[in-house]
């Protein structure tokens, strides 16, 4: 499903921070990859995601090398991409709100958009807090929220970058449990974490980036 | 879902970015009063007069029964006289069509002599008028119209400059409030045309009111100088076809001044904030 396969890329000042990077992801898998800051996975993410247009290598994501999208193709190639950034931080609204902001901006009728809503909260389990500002949420709470608002479309591909985050060791272990539940069906998912990987994580592989290196893909 | 997300632009707002973008749309409303009020503006005609002007020209009437001979006589005589300036010959009818007969039009030398040379032609036999043509004075039109265009032009100026300036400003506190949303909106795979059709569609909304804002207000002045008579610089305003050109002149300007500014505050969107990704 996703295959990447000599992928290079730099800065502008020419550091390097990934270099032949080879990876495969299938459909319904649950790949964690585990680096130390600054290793490039919010890089590679953001190159899977086709949110950063990749300099040299290919990327083949459905089977659409992705360096050779069009601008329209690309936007909908991340139509069927969710993404968890970094840091999230939610909109000043309610819960219930952010969701359907995201789904109604993606061209959802507002009763479609209010099913997919519950859904998507009742997965992340904030279904009874769907009522409260999004700014007001504890840690763990704005972590469900920004993974609910990147399935809320399902996706094909799940994109989560530093989930655990601030996170006491057990909210980790039940985000983890969250993000494993999600691994069913056809839904591929890619969590990238400094590690070490919470206990409950059902992942079906892990591989180490290291100096823009993967290892044990 | 465009309207959707125009709406949701609208909701975010706030008090300062309101006031900003209001203060634009006034400036622009500013503008589009200049240009109109240049197209309001009367005329000016410029006047003349002959009243206390010193005599320019005589002009002697011959009678009809004066030989050929006769007149190139007197042409020669006269053309060698040394208060006479220039003179030339024409046929009466040129001047007046009722009578007939040759005309001699003298130019003296001297203005304040032409009564005492009119005096002299007049004793000539064979003279049968001597017409004292003094000198035409143009008069210029009022200074008025002329400083209410540089007025005009002036407000012009400077209401196009402070409305951008102001457009600016205002999106820079909108989309501050509405960041999070374009970063969310550029995650989910919304295009970069939608993003920036909505920042221009706020800017052609707010230039359109400020031409009908406009329009409104020269159908209520035409209506007072329909009943007032009229104003006198601007007599313009008593042509409903002029004020409904105008008006209708000042939305599309408007319209199209209020997407130039939109497009300012599209360029905003390029800013490190509304990236996606940290």
């Amino acid at each position: 499903m996703i295959q990447v396969s000599e992928l290079h890329f730099s800065t502008e000042d020419g550091v390097k921070v990934l270099e032949d990077v080879h990876l495969r992801v299938d459909q319904g898998e649950l790949m964690v990859i585990v680096g130390p800051a600054a290793s490039g996975k919010s890089l590679l993410l953001g190159l899977l995601g086709a949110q950063i247009p990749p300099q040299q290598g290919q990327i083949l994501v459905h089977g659409r090398n992705v360096a050779r999208l069009g601008p329209d193709k690309i936007l909908a190639l991340r139509r069927r991409i969710g993404v968890y950034p970094q840091g999230f931080v939610p909109l000043s609204r309610t819960v219930h709100d952010n969701v359907i902001f995201k789904l109604r901006a993606l061209g959802n009728y507002r009763e479609q958009a209010e099913e997919k809503v519950l859904y998507a909260l009742e997965t992340a389990g904030l279904i009874r807090r769907q009522g409260v500002d999004a700014l007001e949420l504890s840690s763990i709470d704005r972590i469900r929220l920004g993974i609910a608002l990147a399935i809320c479309h399902d996706p094909l591909l799940l994109l989560i970058d530093e989930p655990f985050e601030g996170l006491a060791e057990p909210e980790k272990a039940e985000i983890a449990r969250l993000v494993s539940r999600l691994n069913t069906g056809h839904l591929s998912i890619l969590l990238a974490t400094r590690g070490p990987v919470p206990p409950g994580m059902e992942m079906s592989r892990r591989v180490r980036l290291l100096d823009g290196m993967v290892k044990g893909a | 879902m465009r309207m959707f997300l125009f709406r949701e632009l609208l909701g975010a707002i706030r008090t300062k970015s309101a006031v900003l973008l209001v203060l634009s749309g006034f400036l622009i409303f500013l503008f589009l009063a200049s240009a109109a009020g240049f197209l309001m503006i009367t005329p000016a005609e410029v006047s003349s007069t002959t009243e206390g002007q010193p005599v320019d020209e005589l002009q002697v009437f011959l009678s009809p029964r004066l030989s050929s001979a006769t007149i190139d006589e007197w042409f020669l005589a006269w053309r060698e006289r040394s208060d006479v300036a220039r003179l030339r010959f024409q046929f009466a009818q040129e001047l007046d069509q009722t009578t007939t007969g040759g005309v001699f039009v003298v130019t003296p030398v001297d203005p304040s002599q032409a009564s005492t040379l009119a005096e002299e032609f007049r004793s000539i036999d064979g003279v049968v008028e001597v017409v004292e043509v003094p000198r035409v004075k143009w008069i210029e039109p009022p200074a008025a119209s002329l400083i209410a265009r540089i007025a005009l032009l002036v407000v012009l100026v400077l209401s196009i400059a402070a409305s951008l300036f102001f457009f600016r400003r205002g999106y820079r506190e909108l989309l501050a409030v509405f960041s999070g949303e374009i970063r969310m909106l550029r995650l989910s795979g919304i295009s970069e045309r939608t993003l920036i059709a909505l920042v221009v569609a706020l800017g052609v909304l707010i230039g359109c009111l400020g031409g009908l804002m406009l329009l409104a207000i020269l159908y209520l002045l035409h209506r007072i100088a329909l009943s007032t008579g009229g104003l006198q610089l601007f007599g313009g305003l008593i042509s409903g076809i002029r004020i409904l050109g105008t008006g209708l002149m000042a939305v599309g300007l408007g319209t199209v001044l209020g997407g130039l500014a939109g497009l300012l505050g599209a360029s905003l969107l390029h800013r490190r904030e509304f990236d996606p990704l940290p």
